[in-house]
C-alpha cells in the first residue's frame, strides 16, 4: 500500500521541521479531549442555571465585569467576580463554558472524520471507474463536477439541510454508561444529517483526484501486464490502481477534514446543525453578549482555530513530504 | 481553436452547468418536506384555500409536467414570486446585489493588496523572520472561521479600540458616490468606507492567506527558472526582474484559482453578511432558508451560479492575453 520510500519521506519531514510536530501534539490533545470529555468536563455541559447570587453569569477565572441589575425598582451596577467552580465562566443561560468547550470537540471531530470517510466511500470508486473506463461515465462525472463547482458549497449544504432536516442521532456515551462519570449527559448527539450533507458537497473533489490517478495509471506497464494475464477489471481497479492512487487521496482527505470542521461550525453558527453542543452554536450564543461578556464567543472560537490549524499542519506535512499536485477544494466558512 | 469558437463552446458548457444547477434545485425542492401551498399560506390556512393554491400552482400535476413548467418559466426569465412576501423574486434578488458586490470587490481588493506584497517578500527573503511571519499569518488565515474572526474584529476594533462603527451599513456605495458628484462632499463616501472596512477584512482574510501562499510558492518556482539567470546576466536590475517578469508569470495561475474560488467567496459572504447584518444576498438567502422560501432561494442560487460560470469564462479568456504561450485549447 504505502511504499518504504513514502514512509521514509514522511519520517524525514516530520523530524526535520517543527510544524508537523506542533500539529500532531495539538491534534492528539484535541482527540483525547473529545474522547474523554465526560472525565475532563467539570459540569454537565447541558445543565443551565449556573449563576451567582445576583443572577449574573460568571466571568472566567481572574476576570471581573460590571453588570446592571434591577433591585427594588432601581437599577444598580454590581461587580461580578469569577469563581473556581467555573474556570472559563458561564454563558447566557448559565451553562459552564469550559465543559461546553470540551464537549464541542466531539461534534467537530465526529463530523470532520465521518464526513470525510463518507465522501471517500462515494467519491473514490466513482472517480476510479470514470478514469479507468473513460468514455461516457467519465464525461458524466466531469460534467457533474462542473455543476457541483458552480454551487457555493456552504450554500448547497444549507439547501440540503433543508431537505434532510437536522435531527441528531443519539448514541449512549460509553464512559458515562460504564459509571465513570457521574452526572454527565448519557448520550452523544451525532449530527447525522450534517455528516451526510458535508459528504455530499465534498465527494466530488475525491472523485476528481481519483479519476486523475486512474487515468494516468490505466496504461501503466503493470496494469497492461495484469490485463494480459486475464485479470478482471475489478481486480485491476481495486488491487492495482487504488493502492497506487492513495497518496494524493490521503493528502486531500486531511485537508478536507479541516474544511469540513469549518463547514460544520458555519452551519451551527447559522443555526442549522441540529445540535447545540457545537462550538459554532456556542459562538452564536455569545454574539448577543459580545460587548459585555466576550468570553462566551471567544472560547469556542479558539477551539475551532486550534483544531483546524492542527489538521492543516498535518496536511501540509503530508503534501510536502509526498508532493502530489492536487487542487485544494473549497472551504466552507 | 479560435477565440469565437472557444467562447461558443464555453458558453454551451455554461448553459449545461446552469441547467444542472436548476435541475438539482428542482429535485431538492421536490423531495424536501413541507407542502408548498401550506408554506405559502402559512400554518393554519383553511384546506379549501390550500387546495385552490395547489391547483393554481400546478402542484397536483405529474412531476415531469411540473419540471417542464419550471424550466419554461426560467427560460422566459420568470423567477416566480416569494412564497412568504409574495413579491417578485427577480426584484428581491436585484435589490440585494449591490451590497454583496461591494463587499466582494472590497474583500478582493483587501486580499490582493495585502497578499501579493507579502507573498513576494516571503519568497525573496526565504527562511527569514518576515517569511516565517507571513507563513504563520497565512496558516491562521486559512484556519480561522469567518464568523468568529468577524466577531473578534467587532470586539477589538469596534468596541475596545472604537475606531470602526459596529452597526448596520449606513449608506450604499452608489448613493455615496452620487453625493460626492452632486455636492462635492466626500462625507458619505468616508462613512461608507468606515462601515465596509471590518466586513471586507473579515471576508478577505481567507483570500489574503490563500493568495499569500500561492504567490510565495509560485515566486519560488519561478525564481529558479533559467530566464531569471539570463536577465541577471544581461544586467537587468533585480527589482525589475522580480516585479516585471517573475511576478507577472506568478500571477497567471493565481487568477485561475481566484475564479474557481468564487464559490468560497459567496459562501463567505453568507456568513459575513449574517455577522455584520449586511443587507446583501447572503443574508437574504439565510432568511429565505429559515422559512423555506424556495423560489427566493432558487433565484439567489441561480444568480450565483450564472456569475460563477461567466467569471470563469472571462478568466479563461483573459489567460490567453496574460500568457501568450497558452492557447484557448
Amino acid at each position: 500500500m504505502i511504499s518504504d520510500r513514502v514512509k521514509s519521506n514522511l519520517q524525514y519531514a516530520f523530524w526535520e521541521s517543527f510544524l508537523p510536530k506542533l500539529g500532531m501534539i495539538l491534534l492528539v490533545t484535541i482527540v483525547l479531549m473529545a474522547v474523554f470529555a465526560p472525565l475532563i468536563a467539570t459540569h454537565d455541559p447541558t445543565r443551565t442555571g449556573h449563576f451567582n447570587e445576583d443572577g449574573a453569569q460568571y466571568p472566567p477565572l481572574g476576570f471581573e465585569y460590571t453588570s446592571e441589575i434591577a433591585t427594588g425598582g432601581e437599577i444598580v451596577e454590581i461587580t461580578v467576580e469569577s469563581t473556581n467552580e467555573h474556570i472559563l465562566g458561564t454563558n447566557k443561560i448559565g451553562q459552564d463554558v469550559f465543559s461546553r468547550f470540551v464537549y464541542g470537540a466531539r461534534v467537530s471531530l465526529l463530523v470532520g472524520i465521518f464526513g470525510v470517510v463518507l465522501a471517500l466511500i462515494i467519491g473514490v470508486p466513482f472517480g476510479l471507474i470514470a478514469g479507468y473506463y473513460g468514455g461516457h461515465i467519465d464525461d458524466g462525472l466531469m460534467r457533474m463536477a462542473d455543476i457541483m463547482l458552480a454551487f457555493p458549497s456552504l450554500v448547497l449544504a444549507l439547501a440540503l439541510i433543508g431537505v434532510f432536516g437536522q435531527q441528531p442521532i443519539r448514541v449512549p456515551d460509553p464512559i458515562v454508561k460504564a459509571g465513570l462519570a457521574e452526572g454527565m449527559p448519557e448520550t452523544i448527539p451525532i449530527p447525522g444529517a450534517v455528516i451526510i450533507v458535508v459528504a455530499l458537497v465534498t465527494w466530488v473533489w475525491f472523485a476528481r483526484v481519483a479519476r486523475g490517478e486512474a487515468l494516468s495509471l490505466r496504461n501503466a506497464e503493470y496494469v497492461k501486464a495484469a490485463r494480459s494475464f486475464g485479470t478482471s477489471n475489478r481486480t485491476i481497479l481495486f488491487k492495482h490502481v487504488l493502492p497506487n492512487s492513495l497518496t494524493p487521496i490521503i493528502v486531500l482527505a486531511t485537508i478536507q477534514i479541516a474544511v469540513i470542521i469549518l463547514t460544520e461550525a458555519s452551519l451551527a453558527y447559522l443555526g442549522f446543525s441540529g445540535t447545540t453542543l457545537s462550538w459554532g452554536f456556542e459562538i452564536k450564543q455569545g454574539q448577543s453578549v459580545l460587548r459585555t461578556r466576550p468570553w462566551v464567543a471567544m472560547v469556542p472560537g479558539i477551539g475551532i482555530v486550534l483544531s483546524v490549524i492542527s489538521v492543516n499542519l498535518l496536511g501540509d506535512w503530508f503534501r510536502d513530504a509526498l508532493d502530489p499536485n492536487i487542487e485544494g477544494g473549497e472551504r466552507g466558512g | 481553436m479560435s477565440m469565437p469558437k472557444f467562447l461558443l463552446r464555453r458558453t454551451l458548457q455554461g448553459i449545461f452547468v446552469i441547467w444542472g444547477v436548476v435541475t438539482v434545485l428542482f429535485v431538492l425542492r421536490a423531495v424536501s418536506p413541507g407542502d408548498p401551498a401550506t408554506l405559502m399560506l402559512g400554518e393554519g390556512a383553511n384546506q379549501e384555500l390550500i387546495q385552490q393554491v395547489r391547483a393554481e400552482e400546478g402542484l397536483n400535476d405529474p412531476i415531469f409536467v411540473q419540471y417542464a413548467d419550471y424550466i419554461t418559466d426560467l427560460v422566459t426569465g420568470d423567477l416566480g414570486y416569494s412564497w412568504r412576501s409574495n413579491r417578485e423574486v427577480e426584484a428581491m434578488v436585484i435589490e440585494r446585489i449591490p451590497a454583496t458586490l461591494e463587499l466582494s470587490i472590497a474583500a478582493t481588493i483587501v486580499a490582493i493588496s495585502i497578499a501579493v506584497p507579502m507573498g513576494v517578500i516571503s519568497a525573496t527573503r526565504r527562511e527569514q523572520l518576515s517569511d516565517y511571519g507571513a507563513t504563520l499569518f497565512s496558516l491562521l488565515g486559512i484556519s480561522t472561521p469567518n464568523f468568529w474572526l468577524g466577531l473578534m474584529l467587532i470586539l477589538v476594533l469596534g468596541v475596545w479600540v472604537g475606531i470602526f462603527p459596529t452597526g448596520r451599513r449606513a449608506v450604499g456605495f452608489g448613493e455615496a458616490l452620487m453625493t460626492l458628484v452632486g455636492t462635492g462632499s466626500p462625507g458619505e463616501l468616508l462613512t461608507w468606507l468606515e462601515y465596509i472596512a471590518l466586513p471586507a477584512l473579515t471576508l478577505g482574510t481567507y483570500f489574503t492567506a490563500l493568495i499569500t501562499r500561492l504567490t510565495r510558492s509560485g515566486m519560488i518556482d519561478e525564481l529558479g527558472k533559467p530566464y531569471v539567470k539570463a536577465t541577471q546576466a544581461k544586467g537587468l536590475p533585480l527589482v525589475l526582474t522580480r516585479y516585471k517578469h517573475v511576478l507577472r508569470n506568478t500571477m497567471i495561475p493565481i487568477i485561475t484559482v481566484l475564479g474557481l474560488q468564487m464559490g468560497t467567496l459567496m459562501g463567505g459572504a453568507v456568513i459575513t453578511e449574517t455577522v455584520f447584518n449586511w443587507p446583501g444576498l447572503g443574508q437574504r438567502f439565510v432568511d429565505a432558508l429559515g422559512i423555506r422560501d424556495w423560489p427566493l432561494m432558487q433565484g439567489i442560487i441561480l444568480f450565483v451560479a450564472i456569475s460563477f460560470v461567466v467569471i470563469n469564462i472571462v478568466v479563461d479568456a483573459l489567460y490567453t492575453y496574460l500568457d501568450p504561450q497558452v492557447s484557448v485549447e
